[in-house]
């Protein structure tokens, strides 16, 4: 038997025969191939029955043949569907509007707010935000994304510590630390100030305790260096001893610097392409050159968009192709010790606490090897080597 | 003379090769489902057909059915499913 699913789609009419040979209408059509289903009795002399539109045209000519009558009471199915459609397409373009309209309001940026801030940060925040283009009625999908929002306000406002950036659904909440100003006022216990490594005393500046050392002294590690007992030997009192030692200390460092090295640079040329991309297909909106850069990174950005809270499998894609330059770098070797020199230093000062101080720099070894110059540099630093142990009592 | 000697070839074949009798013997094959289907196979047309009694031309005679609210659910030059109420199913040889 015939599945009869696909009628549905094609489009069926419900007919009404009436007249004598109402039975030998049927056995026509069906000896012509055309399905017919659903047949019914209503009255004596009175059938009604549903076939394919598209075997109308059989039916025409089996209803010549016999004496009967035929009118068409509906139809339903693909095409009849369709037809009431249209005639009531004003619920669907209400529909379609509907939708659009839930589509781009759910795309909007409808909120900004920040948390934990003090006005003063705040304003600066939102103008800032202001600058980025980052408003209320924007679309989302335009702006930057969340983290380029997070690093450019880091870089523009240096009161914050950390902010943080959290789109949820239609509303960017940041979340801000803000830079303690007020330096807190620090209380100390008894304690004793120590070497924390190995040096010769330079200068002593001590505000509270007593000296145990004395300047071109040589202390190790863990010495002691200003005491938290002060008083007469048999009534010793407790205080917390402040002050700064400073010591000659000795760092070696080693570097290694190539003589020759491959760099990829950007040039600053670049183009950007647009697409919607559904699933793993991108539709190209704008941008459809290809730039003849020799060499070049692609870098993908990709927004979903949104209905209500979520996201879509459509997005809007770009893609910026950043055009690249390799350059070859070469150093001689006096070159190479000077730049070696170089990055020691910056790689030490990174390492020193900020009263520390480079005194005086002595290469004890160099070498080329494998095209890299290698570098020994022994340096001499004048920094504070004082930290406070306390004093524990009861011992 | 030689429709019977081709009834009786079929008749033969039938018994000695165990082959299905209505596909040999163009006899209807009729299905029922309790009272509410009956399905009938190689039937030749509708002859009359009303909510209480619906007449089949077989190749031999003719298939009464009677029952209640008859609808033929659908009908194919060979085939006829019949939804509704049955009571009872007779053959009409004349």
């Amino acid at each position: 038997m015939k599945n009869q699913w696909t009628n549905l789609y094609t489009g069926f009419v419900e007919v009404k025969a009436s007249g004598k040979g109402t039975e030998r209408l049927i056995n026509e059509l069906i000896r012509q191939g055309v399905s017919v289903w659903d047949i019914r009795r209503t009255a004596p002399g009175i059938l009604i029955f549903c076939m394919d539109v598209k075997e109308i045209s059989n039916l025409r000519k089996a209803v010549r043949k016999n004496e009967c009558k035929v009118t068409f009471i509906k139809g339903s199915g693909g095409p009849f569907f369709l037809k009431r459609l249209i005639k009531n397409s004003g619920f669907v373009i209400g529909f379609l509007a509907f939708l659009i309209t839930i589509f781009v309001l759910s795309n909007m940026v409808w909120g900004i707010e920040v948390h934990e801030a003090s006005p003063d940060t705040e304003h600066a925040i939102r103008k800032e935000l202001d600058k980025m283009g980052i408003k209320k009625g924007k679309l989302q999908f335009l702006l930057l994304d969340v983290d380029e929002i997070q690093r450019r306000l880091g870089d523009k406002i240096d009161v914050l510590t950390w902010v943080g950036v959290d789109l949820k659904g239609t509303t960017y909440h940041f979340r801000v630390v803000e830079k303690e100003t007020p330096e807190e006022v620090k209380t100390y216990s008894p304690q004793h100030l120590v070497a924390k490594k190995k040096a010769v005393i330079k200068k002593m500046l001590v505000e509270k305790g007593k000296p145990i050392v004395s300047i071109n002294d040589y202390v190790t590690k863990g010495q002691l260096l200003v005491s938290g007992l002060i008083g007469k030997e048999d009534q010793p009192q407790l205080v917390p001893a402040i002050g700064e030692v400073f010591g000659e200390t000795w760092y070696k460092a080693t570097v290694e610097v190539p003589l020759k090295t491959n760099f990829s640079v950007f040039n600053g040329d670049e183009s950007t392409k647009h697409y919607i991309s559904i699933g793993d297909l991108s539709i190209p909106i704008w941008g459809f050159k290809n730039p003849d850069y020799p060499a070049y990174e692609t870098e993908t950005t990709s927004r979903p968009f949104l209905f209500l809270q979520w996201k879509l499998p459509i997005s809007y894609k770009t893609e910026t192709l950043r055009s690249k330059e390799d350059l070859i770098r070469e150093y001689t070797k006096s070159e190479a010790m000077k730049e070696a020199k170089k990055m020691a230093k910056v790689s030490l000062e990174k390492e020193l606490p900020e009263d520390g101080e480079i005194i005086g720099e002595k290469v004890l070894h160099l070498g080329i090897d494998n095209g890299k110059v290698k570098l020994s540099i022994h340096y001499q630093v004048i920094e504070n080597i004082a930290i406070g142990k306390p004093i524990i009592q009861g011992d | 003379m030689a429709q019977k000697w081709g009834q009786r070839f079929r008749r033969l074949l039938v018994k000695t090769m165990d082959l299905p009798q209505d596909v040999m013997m163009d006899l209807p094959r009729i299905t029922m489902i309790g009272q509410l289907h009956i399905y009938i196979e190689n039937h030749r047309g509708l002859l009359n057909f009303t909510d209480t009694e619906v007449r089949l031309l077989l190749k031999n005679g003719q298939l009464l059915v009677k029952g209640r609210s008859f609808v033929i659910k659908t009908i194919l030059p060979e085939e006829i499913m019949l939804e509704g109420k049955i009571d009872q199913v007779s053959y009409i040889n004349e």
